[in-house]
This record gives structure tokens, C-alpha cells and sequence, in this order.
């Protein structure tokens, strides 16, 4: 064996000995899973904060400390929290589904017919570049100030991501996967049901969560501007009786209630899309 | 060998007149004077360089390309679009990624019973020997495992034909030899018409009973050589190696140089 040989091999198991060693930058230090450091920021600025606020370092008018928000969230929920917080949701779950069925069924239409997406898609896309939250004046005027207005707002937050996210991907569908559905002879609505719906689930499960994100979103803004039920109601009247814990408990209340509608798309996405890859 | 009577299916006769793809570059003259018959049983190979219009007769005979001068018969009968009489698989394995193995196979049985349909299924599967991978999904098989799912699916409906469109060629070169010699048991096994396309001669001599052999701009058949050699063939074998330089020979005639064409179109 030459020395250059030689050379190459020692080399080589240095490599090795290197990659099997533990990522650089903890050699030799504590290691820590990752599950603990998601949690180092968000426990310490928590226990800071309950640490200045009880030395009285942080106006409690302003910034209660944590375990007075949670004394404040307890107390609500003895008395009208729930019915506040079901209003809430079933105003989120009907304008999602009003808005995410209108979105399905455009979506649909112009992803199948290229018709039917001629003819309204640039209508719908002009539509889209209105920020959503500036019709507000005219539902309130047209719908009045109770339901109405506040469910036709929620809706038109889920309807464009739910139609972006059907129409374009069935447009897009791989024309070679379309040919073995024509090899088989399928008619139209066979395409649809058994090639295209499938191939663009992914892409609409994804319009779905982002429809529903939207929805939570335009709650909290049709209850900020006039409601007297719902969260967003807690947070104006948090706001007008200068109880800062009653605002922050509520808008805990969105993250949570959001973040769990979230999570239940997301499990039955998941089990729609069923062992496929990505 | 030969039969021109329909006693036996899975005959072809190939009439194509003219086949062209108009463009933003102007008309592109794919086929010409295209006449061929097939007999059944028979594995035929289409050799030739790209933009011959190979896949394009493939594609005819499949009933995916449809404006065309001339006609196409099978059986004698006049094809007039897609079939389960023909069984297709492509250079792509085109599995649906939502199925498992088992439904991708089935894909095209909608309409049969189930026990049969799933019976159906199963032999194919066993056929092309991935039994153990029926309900996997196609991310999880290797490029050569998807290709014979593709073959399994092309067969399951017992087409009289069928039709490969380059099936291996994106396949490692020994997975490929392995899939030829596959290819050739299921083709003893069920006797059906085999066309397959290819732009890889030693590949056509080890399959073809005949080869035809096309040149591009317009596509047309140059020659057709039948294979007389006995299977399994062996690819070091002397007169093996002189059949593929005499296809090679007709592919590059002298004074020709490899045409520079567009991409299979």
C-alpha cells in the first residue's frame, strides 16, 4: 500500500468518526431535546413578567400579571364566558361554511369549464384585491348592524382562499395523469371524482385551513366593530372598562380556540390524504 | 407465425396517411405513408432516433392521438379512440400517488364485480411479482417496481395489445435488463400482441420478433428486419451482436448523420 493510499484511508476515517459524532457545537456540552427549547423563551418571559409585575414594576392597568389574566379568564367562565365564546364559534363555523361552500363550488366550476372561468374568474380576482375588511361600511349599511353583516364578512374571509386553492390547482392537473383516465374511457364526471378531485386534495385541504384561519380572523374584526356577544365583545368591553386582564383573556381565547379548529382541519386533512407522500 | 385471418386477436393494421402537429412554428409533418400490420401474438419493436414520430404512432394506435389522415383496425375493426382493448404503459409510470398498488392496478376495472375484479388484480400483481407490496402507495416502490405496476395495470383488463412507450428508459441499465427479461415471460405468459417503442436497438433485437425501424422529418418506415433468433437470447451472441449492427446500419445509412430533431413530440 502506498503512503498516498495510506493517506486517503486514515483521511477517510477521520470522516467518518467525525460524522457519526454528535452535531458540532454540542460536542462536549449538555445536550438539550428540542421539545425543552421550544419552551425556554415563552417560560421565561411568562415568569418575568409575573416576576416584575408582582414588584409592582408593570402598571397591573396595563399589563396584569399572567395569574391574574387566568384569575380574570376563571371568573368569566363562571358567568357568561361560555355563551360568549359559543357565539364566537358558531359564527365562525357558519360564515366558514357559507364562505367555504361558495368558494368550493366557483372553485369547481372554473377549475372544470374553461368557460366558466373566463367568465368569472377576472371578475372574482378584482373582487380579491378589495381588502376584505373595507366593506364593512356597506354590509353594515346593506345587512344592518346584527348577524347579517357580521356572517357575510366572516364568509368572504374563507370563500377566496378556499376558491384560489381549488380552481388553479384543477386547472393544473398533470395532463399525463388526465390521458390514463382517457385510456380508460372515463366520462366527465368520472375524471372529476376519480383523477382530478383526488390530485388537487392536497392544494384544498390547504384552502380549507386557510379559509378557516381567515374566518377567525374576520370574527375578531366583525366583533370589534359592533357586537353585544362574541370575544371580540369581551375585548371592547374589556377596553371601555379599562381591564386590561379581560382584553388579554380573550385574546388567549382566539389563540386557543383558533389553534384547535386548526388542529381538527388538520387531523381530518390528514386522514383524507391517508398514507400519501408529502 | 403469420395470420392474416382474425381467428387469433389481437391483429393490427396500421394505415396512416399523414399525421401532423401544427404549431406556433409552423406545420410538423410527423407521419407519412405509415403501412404495417401487426399479427397477432407477435412482439414487435419501433426503433428509430427522436422526432421519428415513434411514440406518435404509439399514441395513434393507443387512440389518444386522433386527427390524423388514414386508420387504424384491430381486428378489422376501425379504431375510433381509446379502448381496454389495448393496454398502455408509458416511458412515466403515471400511478396515481393517492392509490395503493392494489387500486392503481384495478383503476380501470370500475365496473366488474368485486371478487373478480379483486381476483383479476391479485394475478396481475403476482404476475409482475410484487405481491408482497399491494397495498403500498407509490411513494414508497423504486422507479422499476412503479413501471411494473404500470405493466400490471396495463394488463388487468386483457387487452388484445399491448402498447410501451420507451417503458424503460428511465430505468438504471440493470433494472432495465431484469424488466426485458420480464417483460418477455409476461408476453409468453399471455400471448398478446406486443408493440413496444424504443429508441435503444440492443433492447429491440433482445425483444422483437420483428423490428421496425423509422427515420424522421417526415416519419416514415425505413425498414422493417425481422429477428430470427431463438429466446432467450444472449446479448454477447455473435449473431446477436450482427443483427443490432444491421439495424444500427439502417438507422445510420451513409452519408447520415444522427438527425438533430426536435424532441418526441
Amino acid at each position: 500500500m502506498s503512503t498516498a493510499e495510506q493517506d486517503r484511508r486514515l483521511m477517510w476515517k477521520g470522516a467518518t468518526t467525525e460524522s457519526t459524532a454528535k452535531p458540532s457545537g454540542n460536542t462536549g456540552r449538555i445536550y438539550i431535546p428540542d421539545r425543552i427549547l421550544d419552551w425556554i423563551i415563552p417560560v421565561s418571559v411568562l415568569l418575568a413578567w409575573e416576576f416584575l409585575a408582582r414588584l409592582g414594576m408593570l402598571p397591573p392597568n396595563w399589563l396584569p400579571a399572567p395569574t391574574v389574566v387566568g384569575q380574570t379568564t376563571y371568573q368569566l367562565a363562571l358567568t357568561d364566558l361560555l355563551k360568549h365564546v359559543g357565539i364566537t364559534t358558531a359564527r365562525v363555523a357558519v360564515g366558514f361554511l357559507l364562505g367555504a361552500s361558495a368558494g368550493t363550488l366557483l372553485g369547481g366550476v372554473t377549475g372544470y369549464l374553461a368557460v366558466a372561468r373566463k367568465l368569472l374568474d377576472p371578475s372574482l380576482q378584482a373582487l380579491r384585491s378589495v381588502p376584505s375588511i373595507a366593506w364593512v361600511p356597506l354590509f353594515l349599511l346593506w345587512l344592518g348592524i346584527h348577524e347579517t353583516s357580521k356572517i357575510a364578512l366572516i364568509s368572504l374571509g374563507a370563500f377566496f382562499p378556499v376558491y384560489l386553492n381549488l380552481s388553479a390547482p384543477m386547472r393544473q392537473v398533470d395532463p399525463k395523469l388526465l390521458e390514463v383516465g382517457k385510456l380508460y374511457r372515463l366520462s366527465g364526471f368520472q375524471m372529476v371524482r376519480r383523477l382530478i378531485l383526488p390530485a388537487v386534495l392536497p392544494e384544498y385541504i390547504v384552502g380549507l385551513r386557510s379559509g378557516l384561519g381567515l374566518a377567525w380572523m374576520f370574527v375578531v374584526a366583525a366583533e370589534l366593530l359592533g357586537a353585544s356577544s362574541g370575544i371580540g365583545y369581551l375585548m371592547v368591553d374589556g377596553e371601555m372598562t379599562g381591564r386590561a386582564a379581560v382584553i388579554l383573556a380573550s385574546v388567549i381565547l382566539f389563540a386557543v380556540f383558533g389553534k384547535a379548529t386548526d388542529w381538527m382541519m388538520n387531523a381530518v386533512g390528514r386522514r383524507l390524504l391517508g398514507h400519501r407522500a408529502g | 407465425m403469420v395470420n392474416n385471418g382474425f381467428d387469433q386477436r389481437g391483429t393490427v393494421n396500421i394505415e396512416i396517411v399523414h399525421k401532423a402537429f401544427s404549431g406556433s412554428k409552423g406545420t410538423l409533418v410527423a407521419l407519412k405513408d405509415i403501412l404495417l400490420t401487426i399479427n397477432p401474438g407477435e412482439f414487435v419493436c419501433i426503433v428509430g432516433g427522436s422526432g421519428c414520430g415513434k411514440t406518435t404512432l404509439l399514441r395513434i394506435i393507443a387512440g389518444l392521438e386522433t386527427e390524423y389522415e388514414g386508420a387504424v383496425f384491430l381486428d378489422g375493426k376501425k379504431l375510433t379512440g381509446t379502448g381496454l382493448d389495448r393496454g398502455v404503459v408509458f416511458q412515466e409510470h403515471r400511478l396515481l400517488s393517492w392509490l395503493t398498488v392494489h387500486d392503481n392496478v384495478g383503476f380501470g376495472l370500475a365496473g366488474r364485480p368485486p371478487e373478480e375484479r379483486s381476483r383479476d388484480i391479485r394475478h396481475y400483481i403476482s404476475l409482475v411479482g410484487l405481491d408482497k407490496f399491494e397495498y403500498e402507495y407509490p411513494h414508497q416502490l423504486s422507479g422499476g417496481m412503479s413501471q411494473r405496476v404500470a405493466v400490471a395495470r396495463a394488463l388487468v383488463g386483457r387487452p388484445e395489445v399491448l402498447l410501451l412507450d420507451e417503458p424503460f428508459a428511465s430505468l438504471d441499465a440493470l433494472t432495465r435488463m431484469r424488466m426485458q427479461q420480464e417483460i418477455l415471460q409476461i408476453w409468453e405468459a399471455e400471448r398478446t400482441t406486443v408493440v413496444l417503442v424504443t429508441h435503444d436497438i440492443e433492447e429491440a433485437v433482445y425483444l422483437a420478433d420483428r423490428i421496425v425501424i423509422m427515420s424522421p422529418q417526415p416519419g416514415t418506415v425505413r425498414n422493417i428486419l425481422p429477428v430470427r433468433l431463438s429466446r432467450p437470447r444472449d446479448r454477447s451472441d455473435r449473431e446477436f451482436v450482427g443483427v443490432s449492427k444491421s439495424v444500427h446500419d439502417e438507422l445510420f445509412a451513409p452519408g447520415e448523420m444522427p438527425h438533430l430533431a426536435p424532441d418526441d413530440f
